[in-house]
């Protein structure tokens, strides 16, 4: 039996930390903010939240405390790109570099350790139903990012900065207000995805942990068009294709072969929607965008 | 903005897969030299460690071991710690400058270094521990290590512990290096229970020695076919497959070092690599002028073993300390290959 309720929970346990990122990401594009810097955000928020959960006891302080310091994180991006109208492709970079130094740094004077803090006492989230709340809550701000863009007077808006800054000024809405907003949302997001991913999905922090699942999330957004359903579709694809990789090692396939199925799978989607939309330009076509 | 937008797009794909190279190299450059010892009139050795040693317990022991070598022969030595390969190359070149008998390295990241300062520096003697050149040099001595052995030893423990007959082994990559630690797994649980059904899983993925959750979910999904024996060999992912077996109350066997506390009552095992052993050894050798030459220490030479095999069993938090009568039977194996009446497969032999 190859599809059965392990290869599922396998790969919805593989989505929570990509669809959190991923929302704090599409909420960003909505706003013409363009932020790569998820993966930074996602390392930041895994090390707060073990470090904290360590200290305190609790792993829901380490759940707050990842999402207030990976938000906090994000004014750089915020501040830089939005305030002194940096590049936010190269913030966002920065952003990622500087928080696998840094977990790295904080790793080895905070706890002494190099590579992995791992403790058999370090409290990591509850399970219920097999997920951990964080997994619920993906879910739900799915469905409440949805809503919000598409009912709610705030996601108007910000959709209007996002694709006509100037036009939304002169209606009286701040573009550079509505940009924190969605960057400083996305931090939080990046931070609980991080907790997730922590203690969550694994109960320890390592260096560079988040293994370019920011990156997918970047690729998630895009490939989802930044619509909330979008991106769940395109992280789901994604937890789906890694839980089966797994699985088809399983009936000898080579890792090398396997390893590749989560991009085989998103350059056939990418090339699929793109020629969709394609064709149903064609009629139209002839003056260039 | 749409047009600005979509240029930004597709420079990020590009710069995407430069920052996930670029982030691989961790630059906090910190050249951490620590130096010790008594400043006695015989030799003088040189570790060059390609890590901080910190809390690294291989490095520990081959800092144990470079201390003994100084001690027995009546001599000096210094550790240069490492953070980057910038700095492990300039610890190199301070090595080489303070021309001490025997420079030490441990690590595959030195072997075109090595390479390098053998060729311009034919008088300085090398030992490189767990690594080799790839050309043979004259001042070049390698101890290098037959893990398999010690993989294969745990795998009859699985075997003889194994309730459901199903083990496996969670492996960084499949490369014929890496599958030693999986491939004797499997032999030497069916060595002692013929029945057994064996699998093993490759983390991969975009960083396999860093991916905890992906190691787990490659153990979980192990588990899901009944395994109870997981033999952990993913680096930084060990943690995660400790964690997945913890949950499903199965069994989990380490790698290097005494990996039994991280989960007590999960770990059974854990095969280990004695470096102070293979420096010591090592050492003798190369002064012995014995350079030139690579010498692999195993389950004979002391340089491989199991926390179960070793003094301090009692005490390792490891679950083998409750299993004497396996403890016996493994002793036998291992007294055979020692004797080389059994031969253990290397499935990195070329």
């Amino acid at each position: 039996m190859f599809l059965d309720s392990d290869l599922l929970m396998s790969a919805l346990r593989a989505l929570t930390p990509i669809l959190l990122a991923a929302l704090g990401g599409a909420l960003c594009e909505r706003a013409g903010v363009f932020n790569i810097g998820l993966e930074g955000m996602m390392l930041l928020g895994c090390f707060t939240s073990v470090a904290t959960s360590w200290f305190t006891g609790s792993p829901w302080l380490g759940v707050l405390a990842a999402a207030l310091a990976a938000a906090a994180y994000s004014l750089i991006l915020a501040v830089g790109a939005v305030t002194l109208r940096g590049d936010a492709v190269v913030l966002g970079i920065a952003m990622n570099l500087l928080a696998v130094g840094l977990t790295s740094f904080l790793l080895r004077t905070v706890f002494g350790v190099q590579g992995t803090f791992d403790d058999p006492t370090l409290a990591g989230l509850p399970l219920v139903g097999g997920f951990t709340p964080l997994a619920y809550l993906a879910w739900a701000a799915v469905a409440v990012a949805a809503l919000l863009l598409s009912r709610h007077v705030w996601g108007l808006r910000l959709r209007g900065v996002g694709e006509a800054p100037d036009a939304a000024a002169t209606l009286g809405v701040s573009p550079a207000k509505y940009k924190y907003g969605a960057v400083l949302v996305s931090g939080v997001l990046c931070g609980l995805a991080g907790a997730q991913l922590a203690l969550g999905n694994v109960t320890l922090f390592s260096e560079n942990m988040t293994a370019g699942r920011g990156w997918i999330a970047v690729v998630a957004v895009m490939l989802g068009r930044a619509a909330p359903l979008g991106v769940l579709l395109a992280a789901l694809l994604f937890g789906l294709a890694e839980a089966a990789g797994f699985r088809l090692q399983g009936v000898g396939l080579p890792q090398q072969a396997t390893d590749a199925a989560p991009y085989v799978v998103t350059l056939a989607a990418l090339f699929l929607s793109t020629a969709r939309r394609r064709r149903r330009r064609t009629p139209t076509s002839g003056v260039a965008a | 903005m749409h047009r600005r937008h979509r240029r930004a797009l597709r420079l990020a794909a590009a710069t995407a897969i430069l920052a996930t190279a670029a982030t691989a190299c961790n630059a906090a450059a910190k050249n951490d030299t620590s130096a010790s010892g008594k400043s006695g009139s015989g030799t003088s050795f040189t570790l060059v460690t390609p890590d901080a040693v910190g809390q690294n317990e291989f490095l520990k022991l081959a800092v144990t071991g470079i201390k003994e070598a100084a001690k027995a022969h009546d001599g000096t030595q210094k550790v240069y710690e490492s953070t980057d390969t910038a700095s492990q190359q300039q610890n190199v070149q301070a090595a080489v400058e303070a021309k001490p008998d025997v420079i030490v390295l441990v690590g595959f990241e030195f072997a075109d270094l090595v390479a390098q300062q053998a060729k311009a520096h034919p008088k300085q003697r090398f030992l490189m521990i767990d690594a080799c050149t790839t050309k043979t040099f004259a001042n070049v001595g390698c101890a290098v290590f037959r893990e398999h052995e010690g993989v294969y030893l745990a795998g009859a423990e699985a075997g003889l512990l194994s309730k459901s007959g199903k083990v496996g082994a969670v492996d960084v990559l499949d490369t014929p290096q890496f599958r030693r630690y999986s491939d004797p797994f499997a032999a030497g649980a069916e060595q002692v229970a013929a029945k057994t059904q064996t699998a093993t899983r490759f983390v991969g993925g975009q960083s396999p020695f860093d991916d905890s959750a992906r190691a787990k979910e490659q153990a979980n999904s192990l588990l899901a076919k009944g395994t109870d024996q997981l033999m952990a060999a993913a680096a930084a992912g060990n943690y995660g497959v400790f964690e997945a077996a913890k949950a499903k109350g199965a069994f989990a066997y380490g790698v290097d070092v005494n990996q039994c506390p991280s989960a007590p009552g999960t770990v059974v095992d854990n095969v280990i690599k004695r470096t102070d052993v293979a420096v010591q050894k090592g050492i003798d050798a190369v002064l012995g002028g014995k350079a030139g030459t690579t010498v692999s220490y195993g389950l004979k030479e002391g340089g491989i073993s199991l926390t179960g095999l070793e003094a301090g069993v009692d005490s390792s938090q490891c679950v083998i300390a409750r299993h004497k009568d396996v403890l016996e039977k493994v002793k036998a194996l291992r007294d055979q290959i020692v004797a080389g009446k059994l031969k253990v497969d290397d499935p990195a032999a070329s």
